[in-house]
């Protein structure tokens, strides 16, 4: 798996997430814990916003340790006892 | 108005802005002013204002009224006190009853007189049935001294007679008979007195006695083996039973008063046995029917606390209610015609239809001639903050608050920290095993939710319980940078497929000299386990978390600025985005987007450039060649444009605002002199707010001191911030440091020993060393530097925090402030 892959996949994972959200939320304002009674159509966009937030920032997150790797400076040095 | 006013760019967001408030005036008929106001509380959706905020409470309208209520919640009081004492407890269902509150108020003095009346009762039955066992005790033991002194009296007699028999020796006074029969003649009458003493006196009480009388007294005392209750106190006490003969009145006199003095109850008592033995009778006989009495009173009491606990909810919550609607009425101001009540007070504009719906309702169903009149003010006063949270989202939304309560409809950062809080935590905090331990704790929190909300937990349990949603977050989180960071309790696990390093040849002699080489492709998730253990782990761990650390950060900063640009533009401040926003964008990236930048390069081209050396000359000698430390064409040029773009931004950030601002403000007066007649009804109201709001001085140096020091914050910042990201390596380093160490040096050295028992405490040691410093402390550490780099480094990128919460007048919230 190289490095365009997973980030497809995690891109594609947010694109599920964010469709679920939508389709959740659109049953109805009790249906589920995040949306406040009163103004249950608004609630779509802060939902997309955090699931957007949250899968940018997990992709942030594992695109650093993979690029991190990718060109390695120094390479693991095993320790003497092993 | 809300919806006009949400800016075109952003779609309108639930929490992202506070609710648009209104202020509303409400002229209520007296007559129905007392339903509406409790049909407002059931709605919960208005913030009365105090309008008589001049008046003392004692000055105002229902102040009567308040005192009643007052006094009926002392009634309650006084009976959850005795339930309390009897041990009836309240059921916990409150099935709403109708009940009238005068009728109430008459049910409750009942009940109090019928209650203090049977308290009296009891006590004063109580009281005589103590002194009657005393008074058993004194007979039965002063009995038992008379009839040991008589009988030994009499053996004495008997000796005597014998000897006298006997002996009408030599010895034998002559006198003797005389004596006697002087002796009897002039017999000196002893009295005596019995009673009880506390036993702790008993030695004092024989001492005074003894010197008042110069010893012309005989005390015979005996203790009772079972504390006996006091009539008096009605405490337990151990105490003796005491008897004393005296001569004289005067010494009776003295007695009588020593024994008051120290409490001793003193008891009528006769000589004769037969006399005693009918009075003990007499006294167990009295006993025994006081008892039943008492038995009998106590079940009436019982009865009657069942029939008063079996309501008591209701009855408070009823009362509680009618108090906080006095009090409320005393916070509207009286019209004129002392007709109607003016209300004023804020609501959030989607609760218009309500209100107007409840007030209707209530001139309905109070058969009002006249409805209440709605109508909405317009005000420059600043209206209270409002979020609709739910059970998610308010515990963020408590983080957020607990720095500011933001300014009215000003972007909520609490949005952003439902992801990014849990999201920095877990970079602190990343172990998926610890987090999957958190997960368990806090799902058993939230699936016990419905039981543990209704009862009462410690002060820590309480907290946890609160930031239940916040540390379900955190756990999720925890989980997956945990397992990027490869760490499970700190060990690793090829999960992902095989390590992408392997030895350089097959003897495998040169792993622990030169190292190993990579041979695969780059692990695919997370860190390659073959660090774990060997001598390149930190410096190679350090130095991908310090990175990350920077670019975590500059992303949430500049998140920040951003969020900073839609405020400006919500509130149509186009000062704030061409003379903040722009150049502090600038001046950021500029700095420290570059060195992101430069990192990013770094590790995809794989450049051995020394970015330390780079960031610091590019500010010493921006025109020098870089040399080896080059990573793509067109740096130095890049670097001397961002250099000077930085350089410029400062004063751009510094300058133009203030003059901008006083312009503005001195075409606002210009304007203000021609300025076209408005509305009647508007321009009064305009007028009255005017003179408190209105000709708000403008002090230039004042304004521009504000805009140097905003600058110099934000450009120190800009660096001190980023350097204060680095908590976030630290503190990560700190835990998988720590965990390595309990994993490696307590877990694996028990293991070592082959030996049961070390196993075991090895095993306990681990777990408990896990629990406490990794699950419970490294948490809070890990918590409070999030909410660290949240306050500071985050929101002071554009969070005010200068609001203040909407409260309104809600019976709902009424219930919990009270318990």
């Amino acid at each position: 798996m190289g490095f365009l892959v997973t980030t497809l996949i995690f891109v594609v994972i947010g694109i599920i997430a964010s469709l679920c959200t939508r389709i959740c939320c659109n049953r109805g304002p009790s249906a589920n814990l995040y949306v406040s009674p009163n103004f249950g159509y608004h609630c779509n966009n802060m939902l997309l916003d955090d699931v957007s937030a949250c899968l940018s920032g997990i992709l942030v997150l594992w695109a650093i340790v993979y690029l991190a790797q990718m060109n390695p400076l120094i390479v693991p040095i095993l320790n003497e006892g092993e | 108005m809300g919806d006009a006013r949400r800016g075109g760019c952003c779609p309108p967001m639930d929490l992202f802005r506070s609710e648009a408030m209104q202020l509303v005036q409400l002229i209520i008929p007296m007559e129905s002013a007392h339903l509406t106001v409790s049909y407002l509380g059931e709605l919960g959706l208005l913030q009365f204002k105090d309008l008589n905020s001049e008046k003392s409470p004692f000055q105002r309208t229902y102040a009567g009224q308040l005192k009643r209520c007052g006094e009926m919640a002392r009634k309650l009081r006084f009976f959850k006190e005795q339930m309390l004492k009897a041990g009836v407890l309240p059921p916990d269902s409150a099935t709403q009853v109708d009940t009238n509150i005068d009728d109430l108020e008459v049910k409750l003095a009942e009940h109090e007189s019928e209650l203090t009346e049977m308290n009296a009762n009891g006590e004063k039955l109580q009281r005589s049935h103590n002194e009657l066992v005393e008074y058993k005790l004194v007979l039965q033991k002063a009995g038992e001294f008379f009839q040991s002194a008589q009988s030994r009296a009499i053996e004495q007699q008997r000796e005597y007679e014998s000897q006298q028999q006997s002996g009408e020796s030599m010895e034998t006074p002559l006198l003797q008979d005389q004596e006697l029969s002087t002796d009897s003649s002039k017999q000196v009458k002893l009295g005596f007195l019995a009673g009880l003493v506390p036993r702790e006196k008993s030695m004092a009480f024989e001492r005074i006695l003894f010197r008042a009388t110069r010893g012309n007294v005989f005390l015979r005392q005996s203790t009772v083996e079972n504390p006996v209750t006091d009539p008096v106190s009605g405490e337990k006490i151990e105490k003796n039973v005491f008897l004393v003969f005296y001569a004289g009145e005067r010494a009776k006199a003295k007695i009588l008063k020593i024994c008051e003095a120290f409490g001793a109850n003193r008891y009528p008592f006769t000589e004769e046995l037969g006399k005693q033995a009918q009075m003990i009778a007499e006294v167990s006989g009295r006993l025994s029917e006081l008892k039943t009495t008492i038995d009998a009173g106590l079940l009436h009491r019982g009865n009657l606390l069942q029939t008063i606990g079996a309501q008591f909810n209701q009855w408070n919550l009823l009362v509680r209610k009618e108090k906080s609607i006095y009090h409320t009425l005393n916070m509207l101001s009286l019209d004129v015609t002392k007709k109607c009540l003016v209300a004023e007070g804020w609501s959030p504009v989607f609760a218009t239809k309500q209100i107007q719906d409840a007030l209707e309702r209530a001139a309905f169903d109070s058969n009002s001639q006249v409805g209440a009149i709605f109508q909405v003010l317009h005000t420059r006063e600043s209206p209270p903050t409002y979020f609709q949270t739910n059970k998610f989202t308010s515990s963020f939304q408590g983080i957020v608050d607990a720095y500011g309560v933001a300014k009215y409809q000003e972007a909520n950062p609490a949005v952003y920290t439902i992801v990014t809080f849990p999201f920095l935590f877990a970079v602190m905090f990343g172990d998926w095993g610890h987090g999957i331990c958190l997960l368990l704790a806090t799902l058993y929190f939230i699936l016990r939710e419905k039981k543990l909300s209704s009862q009462k937990l410690g002060d820590i349990m309480e907290m946890t319980f609160g930031g239940r949603y916040v540390i379900l977050m955190m756990s999720i989180f925890s989980i997956f940078t945990g397992l990027i960071y490869n760490e499970f309790f700190s060990v690793p696990f090829e999960l992902f497929g095989p390590s992408a390093y392997a030895c350089r040849d097959l003897s495998c002699r040169d792993a622990t000299t030169e190292g190993l080489i990579k041979v695969r492709r780059t692990y695919p998730f997370g860190v390659d386990p073959v660090w774990h253990g060997s001598r390149s782990e930190l410096p190679f761990l350090n130095s991908l978390k310090m990175k990350m650390s920077i670019l975590l950060g500059v992303a949430q900063m500049n998140l920040g600025i951003v969020i900073s640009f839609f405020n400006a533009k919500f509130f149509r401040n186009n000062l704030n985005v061409w003379f903040q926003f722009i150049p502090e964008i600038i001046f950021l990236n500029g700095l420290f987007g570059y060195l992101s930048l430069l990192i990013i390069v770094k590790w995809s081209t794989g450049s051995q450039a020394d970015l330390y050396h780079i960031m610091i000359y590019m500010f010493l000698s921006p025109t020098d060649d870089l040399g080896e430390n080059q990573l793509f064409p067109g740096q130095k040029t890049l670097q001397l444009v961002l250099l000077l773009l930085a350089l410029v931004s400062v004063p751009w950030m510094l300058i133009p605002k203030p003059f901008l601002l006083k312009k503005q403000h001195e075409d606002r007066h210009r304007g203000e002199s021609y300025a076209p007649l408005q509305s009647t009804e508007e321009s009064l109201q305009v007028d009255s707010n005017h003179d408190s709001h209105g000709h708000e001085e403008f002090e230039f140096s004042e304004i521009f001191v504000h805009q140097l020091i905003h600058t110099i914050e934000f450009v120190l910042g800009a660096v001190s911030n980023t350097a204060s990201y680095l908590r976030l390596w630290a503190l990560s380093l700190a835990h998988s440091e720590l965990s390595t160490v309990f994993y490696d040096k307590v877990l694996l050295l028990a293991w070592g020993y082959n030996n049961v028992i070390i196993l075991v405490v090895g095993i306990i040691v681990f777990v408990f060393a896990t629990v406490g410093v990794l699950l419970v402390m490294e948490t809070l550490s890990a918590f409070l530097h999030a909410l660290r780099l949240h306050w500071v480094e985050f929101q002071n990128k554009f969070y005010e925090g200068d609001g203040y919460k909407f409260y309104p007048y809600s019976f709902a919230l009424l219930e919990d402030e009270d318990e």
